[in-house]
Formats: structure tokens, C-alpha cells, sequence
């Protein structure tokens, strides 16, 4: 069994809560379909953003070089990592050079990706996280489960139990209106005396040198309102060109997101203001070696709307938690396999191939087709589940000859008739232990048309074609 | 090398031939009376108030009105006489804690998505975030469809800070449940003048 | 016009008689068909399973006993969306060189080739609720898929609309997954399991008695939770439905 599946096994062990898990999202899926029909021309949107991006990474060193030169002129301090490594001991620097203690952070998938804030604790920096579900898994000490909705998976009960215990809230009251007004105290206070603000960057724009942080909350834009302190941090893939290209994706990532016409604050940071110091920092972290992957080098267009995520059946049902790369679903599954086959690979079975999640991506990223694509080279990487290898053992023999199949027809007709009802469906029937097995006719088609039907073909084929009422 | 060499090198020794960015390739869409639509947007999608300032109507009426406990209104807008704070006067944006409205100018409004391009006028940028009201005033007549005229309006690009924002803070983070008033404003006002 | 009749493997062994509606179907509308001998399997299980090269011997196999056909036509959505996406790469050719080109699922033929105005034998006095299967709609396009902003459409509805008696209905979640997915029933048995018996649930709130759809697979699927649940939902494969009477 896969990494995935067994992890899976358990988060479904508990069934009404994979379906509360699953309708929450479904939920947001939802919102997402009416957004997209609300717009005429989504689609050719879609497509306008995909192209755009295709553009855009098949330029990134001109874009990076343009954002650079105007960020520069604006009087944002730019700099470059390699690496996850790179760009960790980059934030620290800044920040010991400034002598911060507290740092305030929005939410940031390249900071969890670096492992950032447990970097900067070790070296006595707090990392507050800002936004109130990343803040929630903070408190909880444990990672985010979605992307964009990091609690998700989190009931409000859970919330409450939380916050009665971290901020003193009342005991027993988990009413969502509540617990949230009372993280907005205790975060408006963190926001007051951070020494230092840190945020993600959705789009980093060249021919300006802005760069633009969507949230909800305001959770950005507040933290950065207060410290002499601002550093940004960013992948490389997240420059467009210019503000047309903005525009498309401006339209297309929060109603992928969340089902929401915009994020309420769309924010762009072009200058740092009055005595405040602004940084940005560029990381590639293996984005440069995805671009030369002709297979994969298509998930560099992402947005990480999470779009992927809500709508996949299988993300629904196993939680966040049952991948073992901190990004779940296609994506997830997709962008761990580039990071490190090996420890990843525990994932690619996570997939129905269903397809839906190509279909919703806002740029139409072939997220579904690139897992196809995993799955044929785990054999090469030597990764691949050695049951199922078995399994196209035993399938490349018993189809490889049409007498063999029916050969093998013929004996499971057998094996279903003298194997008691144990047997067939022992441990280790994975089908049969939520599922009656399909069994075998009488007479296979191929049988049936030898006795009965293929005299029928020949000699009627004639009076067919004559007495055809269609014009074929 | 530097890490921006190295960087740099290794995308260009790893890009693909490159593609053509060619046309947006559709027209966006369009309202027949953006006015109208705008200021049914800003309550509905939004979830702000929206009043058209009506003839021999002021400013301070619609605020007095609307925020009639408001003790601290802060705004450097001259038209704002009902102002108690100009918060160009303050050093220190954290003196800005405590606002019950803060007043700013929105440069123009979007139908699509009922959001208001606000750029950076006052000197603390603070002032939209951390009052527990923000009021917006905005020129009826600086109302764009989409986001694709947005950001082609001539001087887009002319700000230091800009915002795009649409209605009060909010959250949805604990059970999907939506929640105004996350860290921001927990009520928004926009006045068509 | 001549067309080959392509039954996989499961279907022969399995369900046949999906493939006795599907030959008296085409015939009964004028088509010549045939049926060649020898046909195991497209390769598709091995392929989504992670073994793609393991299906270039059945992928030939297809090639050669298909190759007089002008028109091939299968009742199992899945497959045929399998030969007409990956025998390409499989075989090294392109698309017009090979099956590819020539592959129809049964209900996207009739629809879209063989265009019939009306199925006068077909009769089916029940409440059905149609199964949108995955790979029918979103790599065939039977269907408009529910992620897509485009004018709504269904050739599977299209075709049940001409069976007498029917009332026809579709699932809340309308197109999601039954969970099946080949080696992934087995692979990851509990989110397949999960996915198969939600999608039945979702079709039986319908208060439809049957579910029908154009991929055997997903019907076997949901067939083994049904019948493990003793569940009141039959599953029928739409061509039987379409041939009733014949």
C-alpha cells in the first residue's frame, strides 16, 4: 500500500468527518462553478492566462531581470536564492541586521516550503503567523492541510477547546463570529509591536517592479502598516510581464479560490514608504530545473489557488494530511515528485484520474496527465508498488493471448464457483472488503457471438445497408 | 557567481522555445449601466453600504448617519469637516489604534468585482486597515467594467501603495462559516459623489 | 461504411450482454458490423497502473485486428478514450496512422455519426439516473463537463429522450468520480470505496431505480457497493437500455 493510501485508510476510518471534510470543500468547488459561469468569457480567460503564462515562463530570465531593474529604481532592496537554504539564512540576515525579535508573517506557501519559521525560531526570531487559519495550525503546533484554507480539516469545536486554552477565550463557545473577533485582538497586538512584517507575493509585476498580496483578512497589509520592516518573499514563477497580464489573473485566482469575485484586498506594494525598508527576495529552489522538464514544466504556471485541491475527490476524502509533500492534492502530488521522487512517490496513487482537476485549473495546468505521466516512470525510478507490479504480471499474461484469456476466463469462472466466500474475499482482496466482486458468465461475448450472432452479421449485413433508414 | 547569475544562467540554459503571448483573444465583459451595477456590487458582493451623496447632502451627513457613536474620525480629506484626527499629523501610524472611521479617497471603482482602487494618499497607509470603519469617497463618474480597464487607465501605475478594496474585512477560515471583521475594518462605506 | 465492434476485455467476460445490445443497437440503426475475433484488451489497466510500455503488445494486437475497419466502436467509454489519447505515443505514429482516429465510444457514434431521429423498438418504463463517467466527458466530450463554462449538453441524454416510458435524472454531484479508476479501486481501496459508495448514495437520492451510463467500468464499480450494501439501485449499461426490444 502507498504512503497516501494507508494514511487515507485512517482519516476515512472516522466517516462522518471525511464527509463533513468533503462537503466543506465540495462547498467551495461549488462557489468556484458559479463564479465561472457567472463570467462569459471564462474560458477564453482561462486560456488567455495560460498562454500568458507560457509566455511569461518562457521569459522568466528577461521578466526577472525587468522586475529586478524597476523593483530596484522603486527602491526595493532585491535579492536572489538558490535555494531553500539560500533563502532562509537570506530573511535571517536581514532581520538580525535589523535586530528583529518579532516578526509577523501572512501566509506564504515558498516559507513552508523553505521551513521557514522553524528556521528563524531556532535562531530566536517569532514567527507570528498572521492569517487566522495558519495562525489556528500554529497554535494547534501542526502544519496547514490546503493551501489556501489551511484549517479546513478543523471543526469549530476544535477551535474553541484552542483558543479557550491559548488566548483565554469562554469555555464552550465555539461560534466562529466569536472565536473570530477574538483572534483579531490578540493578533491586533501582535501586528502593534512586530519589529518586522513578512509576506508572500502573488504577482510580481516587471514592467513596473510592484509586486501585489492578495488577502481576505487584511492580514498583510495591516502587518506591514506598523514596522520599518518589509520582506517579501517570492518564486520565481510568480513575475507576469505587466498589468494586462495582471488583470487576467487578478479575474481568475480568487474566484478559483474561494468562489469569491476578488479577495477583498488586492494589494500592491511598489515603493517602501516613509522610513520603512522593503525587501524582496527571489527564490528558485528547483523552479529553474522544472522549466528544462518538458513533461512537467507546466505546473510553473501555477497560481496555487487550491482549485485543484477542492475539486479532487480523492483530496476530499483523505484530508491534507494523508500526503506526505506539505502541498496535497494534484498539485501537491505533482510538485512532489519534482522536489524528490523518492520520498514522494507515496503520493501518485493518490489519483482517480478523473480529470476534473484539469478542467478547473484557472490555467489550465494538465495536473491530471502529468500524474499519468509519474506513474510511468516510477518502474524506471524503481519506485514503483511491487504488488502492483505483480498485478500487470498476471494482467500482461492472462491478456496477452486471446487463449490465454479465455483460458483464464474459464478459471475464474471456476475459482468463483469452488473458493468459499473467505477465500475470495481474504485480506488481501482490497476490492472485496467494501465491495461485492463482479463475476463471470456463463458464456463470454466473444462465445455468444460465435453461436448466435455472427450468422446473423454475415447474412444480414446486405439487408442492413439496404434497409437503412440513416444516410451512412 | 552570484546566486542571481547562477539563477539567471540556469533558466536560460533551461527554457523551452519560446511562445508568443499573442492576443487576449476576447472581448471582457461589459454592464449596461456600470453605475448601477457598481453600487448593487459594492452591497452585494462586497458586503459594504453604498450611498449616492444626493443633492444638498454632505459628506459629514452620510458619516454622522451611518457611524452616529463614532468619537474618533480620521481624515486628512478636506471635505471631511466632522473629521476629529488628520492622521497626516500623527508620527507614528500606531497612534492610528483606537479609530473608530477613517475617511480616504478611492480613485475609481470596478463593477466586476465591486472593489475600489484605492492608492495611498494619507501618509500612514494604516489609516484603511486599522479603523474599525473605513468610509470610501469616490467620483461617480470613475466607475470601469472590469479589471482589464482598470489597470489600463491611464496613471494606473502612479502610486507607491495601492490597494483594490472590496467591502470590510473578512475570514472564512474556521468552518467555511464567513466572519466580517477579521483585522481590518469591520464595516465599509462607500459614498458616490 | 464498415465497423468494427471493440469489446473489452471485462465487458466479455462479464457483462456480454452489453455487447449483444450493442451489436443488435448498431444493426438495428443500419450499420454494418462485425465483430473481430481474438480481442482481449486495450491495455488500459496497465497504463493508468503505471505500465504503459506492458500495453504496446495489446495496443498492436488492437491495431491489427482492426485495421480493415473504417469506424471502431466500443461500448466502454473509458477504453476508448484510452486508445484514442495514448495508442499514439504507444505505437510511435500519429493519430491518423493508427486506431485513434477511428475509435468511437457506442453513444458518441450514434449521436455523432450515424445520427438517428428517432429508436422506435426502444422502451424503458423507469426512473434512470444517468452516471456521467469521467473519462467519457471529460477526454470524450459525451457530455458538457461541470468545471466548464460552455453551453450544457449531453449525447447521452440526447439518446435517452427517444426511449419510450423513460424519466431520466442525473446525480446533485453530477459528474463526480464513482472512484474507480482502474488499478486505483485496489491500490487505494479506502477513497475508492468512499468515492463508490457516496456517487450510488448521490444516485439514489435521485429515487432513480436504475443507473445508466456509457462506461461499464464505473457500473461495476458501483454494482459491487450496491450489491454489498444490498442497496435498493439497479446499474444497467445505457446500450441496454437503448436496444430494449430488439
Amino acid at each position: 500500500m502507498s504512503s497516501h493510501s494507508k494514511a487515507a485508510e485512517k482519516f476515512i476510518a472516522d466517516r462522518p468527518r471525511t464527509d463533513w471534510h468533503n462537503q466543506a470543500l465540495w462547498f467551495v468547488r461549488q462557489k468556484r462553478d458559479n463564479m465561472a459561469r457567472s463570467i462569459p468569457e471564462w474560458e477564453a480567460l482561462r486560456e488567455a492566462a495560460a498562454r500568458t503564462k507560457m509566455h511569461t515562463i518562457t521569459h522568466l530570465a528577461y521578466y526577472l531581470e525587468m522586475f529586478e531593474r524597476n523593483a530596484t529604481a522603486n527602491g526595493i532592496h532585491v535579492h536572489w536564492a538558490k535555494d531553500a537554504l539560500e533563502h532562509n539564512e537570506t530573511v535571517y540576515n536581514i532581520l538580525k541586521e535589523h535586530g528583529v525579535k518579532h516578526l509577523v508573517k501572512s501566509k506564504s506557501m515558498l516559507a513552508e516550503e523553505c521551513g521557514l519559521s522553524p528556521y528563524l525560531e531556532e535562531r530566536g526570531i517569532e514567527a507570528v503567523e498572521s492569517d487566522l487559519g495558519e495562525r489556528i495550525m500554529q497554535l494547534m503546533h501542526q502544519p496547514p492541510s490546503h493551501i489556501v484554507l489551511p484549517a479546513i480539516h478543523v471543526k469549530r469545536q476544535e477551535v474553541g477547546e484552542l483558543f479557550e486554552r491559548e488566548l483565554g477565550t469562554e469555555h464552550g463557545n465555539s461560534d466562529p463570529t466569536y472565536l473570530t473577533h477574538a483572534a483579531r485582538e490578540h493578533l491586533r497586538d501582535k501586528f502593534l509591536h512586530a519589529d518586522a512584517a513578512m509576506t508572500g507575493v502573488n504577482f510580481a509585476v516587471a514592467s513596473s517592479g510592484a509586486f501585489v498580496v492578495c488577502t481576505n483578512e487584511g492580514n498583510a497589509d495591516m502587518g506591514t502598516s506598523f514596522p520599518k520592516l518589509h520582506i517579501a518573499i517570492m518564486g520565481l514563477e510568480k513575475v507576469i510581464p505587466d498589468y494586462d497580464a495582471l488583470a487576467i489573473y487578478h479575474r481568475l485566482l480568487a474566484r478559483s479560490a474561494t468562489g469569491q469575485h476578488s479577495t477583498t484586498y488586492t494589494s500592491h506594494y511598489k515603493r517602501p514608504v516613509e522610513g520603512q525598508e522593503m525587501h524582496i527576495v527571489i527564490v528558485d529552489n528547483g523552479r529553474s530545473k522544472i522549466l528544462g522538464n518538458p513533461v512537467h514544466r507546466n505546473m510553473l504556471r501555477c497560481l496555487r489557488c487550491g482549485s485543484c485541491m477542492n475539486t479532487c475527490p480523492v483530496y476530499r476524502r483523505s484530508g491534507g494530511y494523508s500526503y506526505s509533500y506539505f502541498i496535497p492534492g494534484p498539485l501537491g502530488i505533482n510538485l512532489g515528485m519534482l522536489a524528490d521522487p523518492k520520498q514522494y512517490s507515496g503520493n501518485v496513487s493518490a489519483c482517480s484520474l478523473c480529470m476534473s482537476c484539469s478542467n478547473v485549473c484557472p490555467v489550465k495546468i494538465d495536473l491530471g496527465e502529468q500524474i499519468y505521466s509519474w506513474r510511468q516512470e516510477l518502474d524506471t525510478l524503481g519506485l514503483a508498488n511491487p504488488v502492483k507490479k505483480g498485478i500487470v504480471k498476471v494482467l500482461n499474461t492472462a491478456l496477452g493471448s486471446p487463449g490465454m484469456f479465455h483460458f483464464c476466463i474459464k478459471a475464474g469462472r471456476l475459482g468463483e464457483k469452488i473458493s468459499p466466500r473467505g477465500l475470495l474475499y481474504c485480506g488481501a482482496n482490497a476490492w472485496g472488503r467494501s465491495r461485492e466482486l463482479p463475476e463471470f458468465t456463463a458464456r463470454t461475448f466473444e462465445q455468444i457471438w460465435k453461436e448466435e450472432l455472427s450468422s446473423t452479421a454475415s447474412c444480414n449485413t446486405e439487408t442492413a445497408r439496404k434497409g437503412s433508414s440513416t444516410n451512412i | 557567481m552570484t546566486s542571481k547569475d547562477t539563477i539567471l544562467e540556469a533558466l536560460k540554459a533551461n527554457s523551452p522555445a519560446p511562445v508568443e503571448r499573442g492576443p487576449l483573444g476576447f472581448t471582457p465583459m461589459t454592464f449596461q449601466d456600470p453605475l448601477a451595477k457598481f453600487q448593487e456590487n459594492v452591497v452585494s458582493i462586497a458586503a459594504a453600504k453604498c450611498f449616492l451623496l444626493q443633492d444638498g447632502e454632505s459628506v459629514d451627513d452620510i458619516i454622522r448617519r451611518v457611524y452616529p457613536d463614532a468619537k474618533r474620525i480620521a481624515s486628512n480629506l478636506p471635505e471631511v469637516t466632522c473629521a476629529t484626527v488628520n492622521p497626516d499629523g500623527l508620527d507614528d501610524p500606531r497612534q492610528l489604534a483606537g479609530t473608530d472611521v477613517g475617511v480616504v479617497r478611492g480613485e475609481f471603482g470596478v463593477v466586476e468585482n465591486g472593489a475600489i482602487w484605492i492608492p495611498r494618499a494619507v501618509r500612514h497607509k494604516a489609516l484603511m486597515f486599522i479603523s474599525e470603519a473605513l468610509v470610501i469617497l469616490l467620483d461617480r463618474r470613475n466607475i470601469v467594467n472590469n479589471m482589464h480597464e482598470a489597470y489600463a487607465r491611464p496613471g494606473f501605475d502612479d502610486y507607491e501603495f495601492g490597494s483594490f478594496i472590496a467591502g470590510p474585512s473578512k475570514t472564512a477560515d474556521i468552518e467555511q462559516a464567513l466572519v466580517i471583521g477579521a483585522h481590518g475594518p469591520r464595516d465599509v462605506t462607500v459614498i458616490l459623489l | 461504411m464498415k465497423v468494427g465492434l471493440f469489446i473489452p476485455c471485462f465487458v466479455n467476460a462479464i457483462y456480454p450482454q452489453v455487447g449483444v445490445a450493442s451489436y443488435k443497437l448498431l444493426r438495428s440503426l443500419g450499420v454494418d458490423v462485425d465483430y473481430p475475433l481474438g480481442q482481449t484488451c486495450c491495455g488500459q489497466p496497465m497504463a493508468n497502473g503505471g505500465f504503459e510500455k506492458d500495453s504496446a503488445p495489446l495496443a498492436r494486437n488492437m491495431e491489427k485486428l482492426f485495421h480493415d475497419y473504417d469506424y471502431v466502436v466500443g461500448p466502454s467509454g473509458s477504453c476508448v478514450a484510452f486508445v484514442k489519447d495514448h495508442y499514439p505515443d504507444i505505437l510511435h505514429k500519429e493519430a491518423h496512422e493508427c486506431l485513434s482516429s477511428r475509435i468511437y465510444e457506442i453513444c458518441e457514434f450514434i449521436h455523432d455519426v450515424v445520427k438517428p431521429s428517432e429508436l422506435p423498438h426502444a422502451s424503458f418504463p423507469h426512473k434512470v439516473s444517468v452516471h456521467n463517467s469521467c473519462h467519457g466527458l471529460r477526454l470524450l466530450g459525451l457530455a458538457s463537463p461541470s468545471e466548464l463554462n460552455i453551453p450544457h449538453f449531453s449525447k447521452l441524454k440526447d439518446l435517452l429522450s427517444m426511449v419510450d416510458g423513460i424519466e431520466i435524472t442525473e446525480p446533485s454531484r453530477v459528474d463526480e468520480c464513482c472512484g474507480f479508476g482502474g488499478m486505483f479501486s485496489v491500490e487505494e481501496p479506502a477513497v475508492s470505496a468512499c468515492m463508490g459508495q457516496d456517487k450510488v448514495r448521490d444516485h439514489m437520492s435521485t429515487g432513480a431505480e436504475y443507473i445508466t451510463g456509457a462506461d461499464s467500468s464505473c457500473l461495476m464499480h458501483m454494482e459491487g457497493v450496491i450489491k454489498r450494501e444490498k442497496l435498493p439501485i439497479k446499474t444497467i449499461h445505457i446500450v441496454e437500455i437503448l436496444a430494449s426490444n430488439l
